[in-house]
């Protein structure tokens, strides 16, 4: 037999070779390599929720090496002197070993739940701005309803996690979900008791709590999620109008390897931020809750911010109750309403969102245009609308901690916020609306009249004028021929044109090269159309 | 650097890739148009190679990977060295995470700022078309696919054999049945089952002790005499039964008050006037005692206010008023308070006469 | 009246110096001198009015009617003569005993400014001794609950056990509305828990037992003088020196509220900023 020559700088190639004979990987490896990305920075709020859940991820699989989900009592024999000799669950025994044993624990946990804070934060800021650009319209439907269903599902994964500890404040918590579940009609008690084991809070809560926050939700969502960039990534990210940009395109840079480097870039940035805030903010101090005892509570009991909304509708619902008299009675609780009621409403209603609107608007095309906000005003509106509606609710969540460090009324907190929940939604729609219509007009006075140059003239008749910068071409009078609007970014100052050098160097305002466009009135040289659509 | 301002459309002709006169870049943009890009703008940032601006960039660059290895290589020192076992008081195992959080924090900062910088900086410009060919597939295809599912159908044949159709529904649901069996029966508990359903009674039940009034005691088990809570003052209390205070007995913790003599009269009165008989002579003197769990969502409501004897509840803010058997004023809360009926024993401690007259907890559909 | 009228003068003349920013009250020795004047006319005009309790209680030792004459000037107007109180504007003292002195003017929220929700803490207006010479004569009035001499926080080398009990005993007793973080919190209407991170052991004390406001008594059947020490001890060594392990900042403790404004204050602003930085233009 032949002795073969080794060439190690064949290998790679040899390598390659052998993987594409096997996968057939060279081609969509080559696609994947050149496909190309818009760049704006509001598309990179989403990786946020992104990198969040992998360090989710990684912290939590570290600390599940060392926690004990577990209801049997023990007296705990740590370091913490304050608790020792105290009687408590297994699992906050764990917990408070983990924070004091472990070296490094604390600072895990720390990041485990302000990563998991950014996860549903990120999901909020980047479901907003889906929303008010209108990148859920067709064909990105199904992907809107993937992302609300991920913010539910972020949503039971907090709590589940939060649970976990069995700290005073989780067992506050559980309590008041025991207290949910038992208000739906006909089948609480029966849910309650299947899901408890029995009476609250029973002996298996935490271990079912465990599976389902370690096991059963993240697999969901790790599959959501695939699905939700699998989803982008197939149908292309949209991108907002601008030279160049169609329908039919996607401009921006190649995946890699600019594109990459920017994600792995912000992949560190963001596990950075994780780590400083872990290191700065004390989150979670369970060695002050104590174990969760039936018979103690705490001042400012409050879920995390992202469950915060429903415990503050909770709040603000008024005592009504529905007696139902026949035989020995049966009763809807009020809780029964904001709590299981709104929070399916809430999370339903936005899933239906985008075949509402575009039944409304009888909108069948398809988009991968990005809308500025303001030129669907309606949709401004109901996104404000229902913002203003969450954040009241969320506030009411809080309402006692506002109560008692702003030095109001705590009860006066609770009826601004039921006047508010009703008043203020409707406000923020018809404000909103407004100011929609009125930055759309803006843009269309300027594409018809030009820029205000701040020049005031003085006409031979003593009419004072000011001289206006058309942005196109003029006619024979000198009057400028209104321009159609191109669903972008409309240049109102000089500076924008060219005329001076932008006031902000670099950060926010990218410093652009000034256009050579003459700058006199009198002149009022065509522009190129493209300077219209100029900026980022 | 090459600047291509290159008018490539669709529809240009291919580059034969096996030339040898062809730069790498060259076989590059043939890969792109294959995949329809176009490489509108790509041009490097800097004048020239080596330009003093690219050397400065590359240099922050560098700087930004040092700073992250040092800071990272400071929390493995940190980490190794620095103190961390929980000390009481104002020590230096308090800023065992701080240190950890800024070194690993800024250093990671550093590095993704480095990766970015030299994206940003470093790299060309570039800006890319892509066409999306977002088209749906062709009237035909949809056709073929339609019609290959269909036949899938007729293949099978259910429709024609109606007695198949009847035996998948008879055979397969039980199936399903069966897979989820195991996990609904298995969950299931009876709310409403025994002698002593649980969601009627707590631990105060003399059931519990052996048929004998159960003794209010204190969270260690020690029983309570009068005099144990002043004026003015409250005590949870515990049914005095085994792990009377332990989570077993959740809905047991009750709040014993002592009242003013006059309040404790205007209590007494309102007692004495329920309209349901309920709360009638449960209190024992200037004593009267409430479930200490919330009507409303469960929560101990147990912010006691002695001048004006109200209770408070810190999860939903629901407010009863003691002197009116715990009627609530304010809040979500819809039903008052469960009163315990007081009395005390030959020995002189406080007992329970008998159970709640009313359910403790939450409000559910089926309760009475 | 007689051995201790000077007393009652120098008392006096704290009393009108009461208005004066406390700077100045503690350069006594030359003020005193300057206004004897103003002393002589008040022991004059002492004279003149009915001194009918001095002489109803003459058991009253030295301290207390310092305290008396302290009491006469600044707290008689709502909480009438002898303590008996007013109709309408302040309680009786009768049995309140010194506990109660030691918080509310120990604290600054007695003498009250105006009648409100609760009485709002304060830049207490009298100095510890003469805070203990009201308490002494608020307590030989009508006796009540005194806050015991010696160390109120337990030594917890010697007893290790005392600061696991005092948070035993914190969360059963006192979270409900202090908070588990001792921060404090609202009340109905208004009204609140204060905070616990500022309160002296003799304060939190003489709290426990008097029950200010809407506070609960705890008397020492219900919280034995051991057990109040541990919770003093507890809430001294723990709530109040000990630095959160859990890093630089503690967010108040208040849980998830602050914990929320967090993420969105510092994580999103600092990301958004970054991702605006990723994509503009260099």
């Amino acid at each position: 037999m032949k002795r073969r020559k080794v060439d190690l700088a064949d290998a790679p190639v040899t390598f390659a070779k052998g993987v594409d004979d096997r996968f057939q990987a060279a081609t969509p490896l080559r696609g994947l390599l050149n496909k190309v990305f818009p760049d704006h920075w509001s598309f990179l709020i989403g990786e946020i929720a992104l990198f969040s859940f992998i360090i989710l991820l990684l912290t939590g699989t570290f600390l599940t090496l060392f926690f004990d989900p577990s209801m049997k009592e023990v007296a705990y024999d740590g370091s913490y002197p304050a608790l020792r000799g105290t009687m408590m669950s297994a699992a906050f025994e764990s917990s408070l070993n983990l924070s004091f044993e472990v070296r490094g624990g604390l600072f895990m946990r720390q990041m485990h739940h302000w990563a998991a804070l950014l996860f549903m934060a990120s999901i909020v800021v980047h479901m907003a701005r889906v929303f008010f650009t209108g990148a859920f319209r067709k064909p990105r439907e199904i992907n809107w309803v993937i992302g609300v269903l991920l913010f539910l599902l972020g949503f039971f994964a907090g709590f589940t996690g939060y649970s976990l500890p069995d700290d005073g404040l989780s067992g506050t918590g559980l309590r008041i979900a025991s207290a949910i579940m038992l208000t739906i009609p006909v089948i609480g008690t029966w849910l309650s008791a299947a899901v408890f084991g029995g009476e609250f809070p029973g002996e298996f809560i935490i271990g079912r709590f465990y599976i389902a926050h370690v096991l059963i939700i993240p697999g969901i969502l790790l599959a959501l999620i695939a699905a939700h960039l699998g989803i982008v990534f197939k149908q292309k990210h949209t991108q907002w109008p601008g030279p160049m940009r169609t329908n039919e395109n996607v401009v921006g840079e190649r995946m890699f390897p600019r594109y990459a480097m920017k994600q792995g870039g912000f992949f560190m940035a963001v596990f950075g931020v994780v780590a400083l805030m872990a290191g700065l903010f004390q989150i979670n101090p369970i060695w002050l809750f104590g174990p969760y005892r039936a018979s103690e509570v705490s001042s400012a009991s409050q879920p995390d911010f992202y469950v915060m909304f429903m415990d503050g509708l909770v709040r603000l619902m008024p005592n009504w109750q529905i007696y139902i008299p026949i035989g020995n009675g049966y009763s809807i609780p009020p809780m029964f309403w904001p709590a299981v009621v709104g929070l399916g409403a809430l999370f339903t209603l936005p899933m239906a969102y985008p075949w509402l609107e575009a039944r409304k608007l009888k909108d069948k095309r398809i988009h991968h245009l990005l809308e500025r906000p303001r030129d669907n005003p309606e949709r401004v509106g109901i996104g404000m609308m229902a913002f203003s509606f969450w954040f009241i609710a969320t506030i009411s969540g809080a309402n006692d901690v506002i109560a008692d460090k702003f030095h109001i009324s705590l009860n006066a907190m609770t009826w601004a916020g039921r006047i508010g929940l009703v008043l203020i939604p409707p406000l923020a729609y018809y404000i909103s609306v407004r100011i929609c219509l009125g930055l759309q007009q803006h843009d269309r006075q300027v594409l018809a009249h030009g820029v205000e140059t701040g020049i005031i003239k003085r006409l031979p008749n003593g009419q004072f004028v000011e001289v206006h910068q058309p942005l196109g071409p003029v006619d024979e009078h000198g009057h400028p021929i209104p321009l159609e609007y191109a669903g972008w970014v409309v240049p109102k100052k000089m500076n924008r044109l060219g005329a001076l050098a932008p006031a902000v160097k670099g950060f926010f305002y990218p410093v652009e090269k000034p256009a050579e466009i003459p700058v006199s009135p009198a002149v009022g040289g065509p522009v190129k159309k493209e300077e219209i659509k100029s900026g980022r | 650097m090459t600047a291509v301002h290159h008018a490539g459309e669709a529809g240009t002709p291919p580059t034969d890739v096996n030339d040898p006169h062809l730069t790498r870049f060259d076989i590059v943009k043939e890969g792109l148009r294959r995949d329809d890009i176009e490489i509108v703008t790509y041009e490097s940032q800097f004048h020239g190679q080596n330009s003093k601006a690219e050397k400065r960039v590359v240099r922050n660059i560098s700087l930004l990977f040092a700073i992250a290895g040092l800071l990272t290589l400071a929390f493995l020192v940190f980490y190794i060295i620095w103190p961390w076992q929980f000390e009481l008081g104002h020590t230096m195992s308090d800023y065992y995470t701080p240190i950890l959080g800024i070194t690993l924090g800024l250093g990671l900062l550093a590095l993704g700022f480095g990766i970015l910088a030299w994206a940003k900086k470093l790299l060309p410009h570039e800006l890319s078309i892509q066409q999306r060919h977002g088209d749906p597939s062709s009237d035909e295809d949809r056709l073929i696919t339609g019609q290959t599912m269909m036949y899938v159908a007729d293949e099978l044949g259910v429709q024609r054999r109606p007695l198949l159709k009847g035996a998948i529904a008879l055979g397969l649901a039980p199936v399903g049945l069966a897979a989820a069996a195991p996990l609904v029966g298995g969950l299931i508990e009876d709310p409403h089952k025994g002698d002593l359903p649980m969601m009627y009674t707590t631990g105060f039940n003399p059931e519990h002790n052996g048929g004998k009034p159960v003794r209010l005691t204190r969270e260690d088990g020690s029983p309570i005499r009068p005099e144990d809570v002043s004026t003015g003052g409250q005590m949870t209390v515990f049914p005095g039964i085994p792990h009377g205070a332990t989570n077993h007995w959740a809905d047991s913790p009750t709040l014993l008050i002592h009242l003013r003599a006059d309040d404790a009269a205007e209590t007494r009165k309102n007692a004495d006037a329920d309209k349901n008989g309920r709360n009638r002579g449960s209190m024992w003197g200037n004593y009267v005692a409430y479930s200490k769990i919330c009507t409303h969502a469960g929560c101990p409501a147990s912010l006691y206010e002695q001048q004006t004897n109200r209770l408070l509840c810190p999860c939903h803010q629901s407010q009863f008023l003691i002197t009116d058997n715990a009627q609530p004023v304010f809040g979500p809360a819809t039903r008052r308070l469960p009163m315990l009926p007081l009395t005390v024993d030959e020995e002189g401690f406080f007992v329970a006469a008998s159970d709640f007259k009313d359910t403790v907890g939450p409000d559910f559909w089926e309760r009475p | 009246m007689t051995s201790d009228t000077p007393a009652r003068r120098r008392a006096r003349v704290f009393s009108r110096r009461r208005g004066a920013p406390s700077r100045a009250r503690r350069r006594l020795g030359a003020a005193v001198r300057m206004i004897a004047a103003l002393a002589l006319a008040g022991g004059v005009y002492t004279a003149f009015t009915p001194g009918a309790f001095a002489e109803d209680n003459v058991q009253l030792s030295a301290a207390a009617l310092e305290g008396k004459s302290l009491y006469d000037t600044s707290c008689i107007s709502c909480h009438g003569r002898d303590g008996q109180g007013v109709e309408d504007r302040g309680p009786s003292l009768i049995g309140v005993g010194s506990a109660s002195v030691e918080f509310q003017v120990g604290t600054g929220r007695m003498p009250m400014t105006r009648q409100e929700a609760q009485a709002e803490e304060k830049k207490p207006q009298f100095n510890e001794d003469q805070t203990k010479q009201l308490g002494q004569y608020v307590q030989e009035l009508g006796g009540g609950p005194q806050v015991p001499d010696g160390p109120l926080v337990d030594d917890i080398e010697a007893k290790p056990e005392s600061l696991a009990r005092g948070g035993e005993l914190f969360r059963i007793n006192c979270t409900s509305c202090h908070g588990f973080g001792g921060g404090g919190g609202a009340l109905s209407s208004g009204k609140f828990a204060p905070s616990l991170h500022d309160p002296t052991p003799d304060q939190i004390y003489a709290a426990m037992l008097s029950g200010p406001q809407n506070m609960p008594v705890f008397g020492d059947n219900q919280l034995s003088p051991d057990e109040k020490r541990s919770i003093i001890t507890y809430i001294q060594l723990q709530l109040q020196e000990d630095k959160d392990p859990g890093g630089l900042f503690n967010l108040g403790r208040y849980g998830p509220s602050t914990e929320g404004v967090a993420i969105f204050l510092v994580g999103i602003v600092l990301l958004v900023f970054t991702s605006l930085w990723i994509a503009g233009k260099s």
